[in-house]
């Protein structure tokens, strides 16, 4: 009699855990996620249409001008914005491709490589990571100014092309990689370069993946660099073109469709990588979890 | 052998050097040269024009630091004022974005629940997503008549007046209980301001910036809960669920114990982090209303670029920098000694069963997360 | 042997790679900041570039048609960049070495601007073409005319007439002074309606301070005036009315305008006080309200009102100023200000231009006779943090602030201001 009591009441009681966890998991979701939702929609409304109904999402009537006018396709001033997402294409995709590239041959350099001066390079490193990227505005300013390079490509992509953060992580992961198949190789007489070209970097896979991740969506959104070292229109990326027009470009008026669109957009490229590498992802949030 | 021996080692010093000139170059030429050069600008009087190297700008020694801290004037107001303003966002922003985080991580672990993997992927996707983007959101739900008033609505409650409003919640608080405005044990003043103004607390503006940085910010820290969890022995948990303990009683005798290093990991993570924002506030208003959601580093930019008082701008952000220095030092320090004496204490006595599992605690890496998350 | 030779090449292309990062980021040799203008005139069509602050989208077409109309017919061309925020932009791009050719250069940032060796003065090359003498003056720092002011604003007293007649009011109640504005307004003010909601800054509050006698700065520009009682009274004003429930600043009405024009617009309130770009709104975005338009009310020193101007200025390192100015003659064209006029309702900047507005639109009348006695804004160097501060605290007069304690801040930032 008291077995079937106990085996009753622990049933209860695990039925109302799971209500109450799936009541806060579906909360939250709903918290988190339609904010997104709404956004999505206002940008399939008309202006009059979002003020309106600000919580609903689903358009009525259907409503396409913010993304016309966004492509150039409506008499009002288009909005630039396939300028912006060139930008933001070029300097993603060379920042991610420089990063992935010198972050593993310096954090190869500083994990297998013996020289001179290593250890205290590394200390330099790891001092340099705990800079503030706030902090960084005005000096990065004063030396693309000084370099003659304010407002130019160079400008955007030369100061994000090495990132100490991703140096720590190659190190990080060529540190739990054992020697041995290099060692191998070496004794085969094949170069420094060429070990770490043929040998190592195809070992390093996921932590490349990582690597690219992680650079490819810090370099799309990216914002107070491009800020405060550009200033023609033509070198905006969609982020920093985003700012602007939500930040007043376009005068009076909320046009919150438009904006809406413009966030969406930027939005899109990070959120497809996000959902095609999910585990990848989180194991780069994970990174400092893992290693150590 | 000796030899060949050097001969490799030779080889991998030159090697070793070119591949990392790479990052030496970069680095140096945009960052740590940089600082250098603003730490120099800091003691000028540069506006903007001509070179801050070669003879333009007076040398004005420390008064630009000066008139952050000891001098009365409008340049210490404000800066004091953003102060006051971060003080408070930190706050909030810290316990809040660890609890939450925690909780969900808690409930996304328990094993009685599916779903899982969906979950995590919608708590985490704020927190890859464009800062600008999200505030450009933030800025509609959070209009006057927008989707958080029009929510409000329909529980009865009249919402504010969002970005416009710069009452001070504490104000707020001290009026509903009868405090008067202004009253005259609040007057002494601290750094030019008085003492009622530091005990305004957050704006209703900065409270809807301190929840987007709730919201976008759990995500990540709820997978370093979750990995930390998942690291728990199994056996732990089985064994404080038939000792017949309440669910919350094994939370808080069992796991948070356990959790500590990655809970210290991170507050402290968010303590640096939150000193840093900066983009939520360019599109949200830059400072308005009143100045209250008006950050340190905000103001160094407009001090530099609107004002064009570029040393003023530079020792403020220096003082920025100092600050978070000091942070991240206190982070290193304190979990030095958090790791230590555990080592210790497990060696000698290990307790049979709930050897908490030590998380690999480097608190380097997860800065780096953080520099992709700002 | 072999290992040998991928070595060297392994060497070669590391040091490759690390000498063209260093010469790519070297390639400029610290020029950046010492970049000067060529003061002589190029050669060949030009790109100029204009950076405007547009008040929506009627301001930046009308500013292309312009710009785009004098590329064609010089055969350069006009790059024209709407900035979202043109203080910040300007500031980055004069350090920066690469400032636009041409921007819009509010009045109040004359003295900062100038001070720091930003503007070009080309004043002297355009004095002919009969500018008002106000607005001269508003563009004049330290003696020296700097800049063609681009068009200017008067503020008056805007009436939505349905309400007025509905009110039981007549043309015979338009308020002369504060007290008949106090009655009209409280007449004015029923339910949902507030009598006069004006913006929440020192750019529409500070009529009523000059209408009482008071202002930031006296007229010389060398001393600080804001303890002088008129603003004060001004202030004080304000929150009677407030108090009374039938004045209410933007930011406090339910729902909250952007602007006194938004509240007007919408029907929030019967009155507001703007200048004349609110007719570019009324007719875009609210055609069917219908207003009328009556100079302020003077108050206890007479009539008051704020004028507002801005200028196009000229980067003192373009590198293209000559044909800037010939851009800035044919903008400042009285037919070129007119269509301007039309387009989103400034009014010409100069004397044959005004002359001609007040014909073709009668009913402006009140914001151009401001013209006669308007006070311009605050154009001294590091002013703008001042007022910046100033009006944060202004916009609490609504919440029970002390105007003595803001004034006396005013005056405590403002001289040093002034001093440094």
């Amino acid at each position: 009699m008291s077995a079937t009591t106990v085996h009753g009441t622990r049933v209860q009681h695990v039925g109302r855990k799971k209500i109450a966890g799936y009541t806060v998991l579906i909360l939250f979701s709903i918290l988190y996620l339609y904010p997104f939702l709404i956004q999505i929609a206002t940008s399939l409304k008309d202006d009059p249409q979002a003020t309106a109904h600000p919580l609903s999402v689903i358009p009525n009537p259907f409503d396409l001008t913010a993304w016309k006018r966004m492509f150039g396709l409506t008499s009002d001033s288009p909005v630039p914005i396939t300028t912006w997402l060139g930008n933001s294409l070029i300097v993603t995709i060379v920042v991610t491709g420089c990063r992935v590239f010198f972050d593993s041959l310096a954090g190869y350099a500083l994990s297998r490589l013996h020289f001179r001066g290593r250890k205290a390079l590394f200390s330099a490193l790891l001092a340099i990571m705990s800079v503030p990227g706030v902090a960084l505005l005005l000096p990065k300013f004063l030396m693309v100014t000084y370099l003659g390079i304010y407002d130019t490509y160079s400008a955007m992509i030369l100061p994000l092309v090495i990132d100490a953060a991703g140096v720590f992580i190659m190190k990080q992961f060529f540190d739990s990689v054992p020697v041995s198949i290099e060692e191998a190789a070496r004794i085969d007489g094949a170069g420094v370069f060429r070990t770490f070209w043929s040998v190592v970097l195809p070992m390093a896979r996921p932590a490349l993946i990582t690597l690219t991740i992680l650079s490819f969506q810090g370099s799309w959104n990216e914002f107070s660099h491009f800020l405060v070292v550009t200033q023609k229109p033509e070198h905006k990326t969609l982020v920093t073109g985003l700012a602007s027009l939500t930040s007043g470009e376009l005068g009076s008026g909320t046009q919150f469709p438009l904006k809406m669109g413009a966030a969406l957009l930027t939005t899109i490229p990070v959120a497809l990588l996000f959902f095609a590498f999910q585990r990848q992802f989180v194991r780069g949030a994970n990174e400092g979890a893992e290693k150590g | 052998m000796a030899g060949r021996k050097n001969n490799i080692h030779g080889r991998e010093g030159v090697a070793g050097w070119l591949f990392v000139s790479p990052v030496i170059v970069i680095l140096g030429l945009f960052l740590v040269i940089p600082i250098g050069m603003a730490l120099w600008v800091s003691f000028t009087d540069w506006n903007g024009n001509g070179s801050p190297f070669s003879g333009g700008p007076k040398v004005v020694g420390a008064d630009n630091y000066l008139s952050l801290f000891a001098k009365d004037g409008l340049t210490r107001a404000n800066f004091m004022q953003s102060i006051g303003n971060t003080f408070y966002y930190v706050l909030l922003v810290v316990p809040l974005q660890t609890i939450t985080a925690l909780l969900l991580a808690l409930v996304v672990n328990n094993k009685l629940l599916k779903g899982k993997s969906f979950f995590r992927t919608a708590f985490y996707f704020p927190s890859v997503t464009s800062s600008i983007a999200i505030s450009t959101v933030f800025l509609f739900l959070f209009q006057n008549t927008g989707a958080v008033n029009s929510l409000l609505k329909l529980v009865g409650i009249r919402g504010p007046q969002w970005f416009s409003d710069s009452r001070g919640l504490l104000h707020l608080l001290f009026g509903a209980v009868g405090v008067p405005e202004n009253p005259s044990w609040a007057q002494g003043q601290i750094f030019g301001r008085s003492a009622w103004d530091w005990l305004a607390g957050p704006s209703v503006a900065m409270c809807v910036i301190i929840i987007l940085v709730v919201w976008t910010t759990t995500g990540t820290f709820m997978l370093m809960f979750l990995a930390a969890l998942q690291n728990l022995p199994v056996d732990v948990d089985e064994a404080a669920a038939l000792d017949g303990v309440s669910p919350w009683q094994k939370l808080r005798l069992v796991t948070i114990p356990m959790l500590r290093p990655v809970i210290f990991l991170v507050t402290t993570l968010g303590l640096i982090g939150t000193w840093q924002v900066f983009d939520q506030i360019y599109v949200m208003g830059k400072g308005a209303p009143a100045g209250t959601t008006m950050t340190p580093a905000f103001l160094s930019y407009n001090q530099s670029f609107k004002s064009f008082k570029y040393g003023s701008g530079a020792a403020m952000a220096f003082v920025v920098f100092l600050i978070i220095v000091v942070l991240t030092w206190f982070q290193r320090r304190l979990l030095d000694e958090d790791r230590v004496p555990r080592r210790n204490r497990r060696r000698t006595n290990p307790p049979a069963g709930a050897v908490p599992p030590e998380p690999p605690l480097v608190p380097v890496p997860a800065a780096a997360l953080q520099e992709s998350h700002r | 042997m072999i290992s040998r030779t991928r070595r060297r090449s392994t060497a070669l292309a590391a040091i490759g790679t690390a000498g063209m990062l260093a010469l790519a980021a070297c390639g400029g040799g610290g020029g950046g900041f010492d970049s000067k203008a060529s003061q002589a005139a190029g050669k060949g069509p030009v790109k100029l570039q204009l950076m405007i602050a547009s008040s929506g989208d009627a301001e930046t077409n009308a500013v292309k048609a312009a710009t785009d109309a004098w590329a064609t017919k010089t055969g350069n061309s006009v790059e024209v960049i709407v900035a979202s925020d043109i203080g910040q932009q300007l500031g980055q791009g004069f350090a920066g070495g690469s400032p636009p050719d041409l921007f819009y250069t509010d009045a109040a940032r004359i003295g900062d601007f100038a001070k720091a060796g930003n503007l070009f003065a080309y004043g002297d090359q355009v004095k002919d073409e009969n500018f008002l003498p106000s607005l001269v003056q508003a563009f004049t720092y330290d003696g020296k005319f700097y800049c063609a002011p681009k068009d200017y604003s008067t503020l008056a007293l805007v009436i939505n007439t349905d309400l007025w007649t509905k009110a039981g009011l007549t043309d015979a109640d338009v308020p002369k002074d504060w007290a008949g504005l106090e009655t009209v307004a409280k007449k004015l003010t029923t339910g949902k309606v507030t009598g006069l909601v004006i913006g929440n800054d020192i750019n529409r509050g500070g009529a009523f301070m000059k209408q009482a006698g008071g202002w930031v700065v006296s007229d010389d520009g060398k001393t600080v005036t804001a303890d002088k009682p008129g603003n004060a009274a001004g202030m004080a004003e304000i929150q009677k009315m407030m108090k009374e429930g039938s004045l209410k600043f933007n930011t406090d009405t339910n729902p909250a305008a952007g602007w006194g024009g938004e509240a007007f617009g919408k029907g929030i309130t019967a009155m507001t006080i703007e200048g004349n770009w609110i007719h570019g709104a009324l007719s875009k975005d609210y055609p069917t309200v219908k207003a009328k338009f009556a100079e302020l009310p003077a108050g206890p020193a007479g009539k008051g009102t704020l004028l507002f101007s801005q200028c196009w200025g000229i980067a003192a390192k373009s590198t293209h100023q000559a044909q800037s100015v010939e851009l800035v003659k044919a903008l400042t064209a009285v037919d070129q200000q007119l269509a301007f006029a039309k387009a989103f309702g400034v009014m010409p900047s100069t004397q044959d231009g005004i002359a001609k507005f007040a014909t073709a639109y009668p009913g402006d009348a009140a914001f151009a006779a401001g013209g006669a006695y308007g006070q311009g804004p605050v154009n001294l160097p590091g002013f703008d943090p001042v007022l910046a501060a100033f009006n944060s605290k202004f916009a609490t007069l609504s919440k029970g602030g002390d105007p003595k304690a803001m004034l006396a801040d005013l005056q405590k930032n403002g001289t040093a201001a002034l001093a440094g």
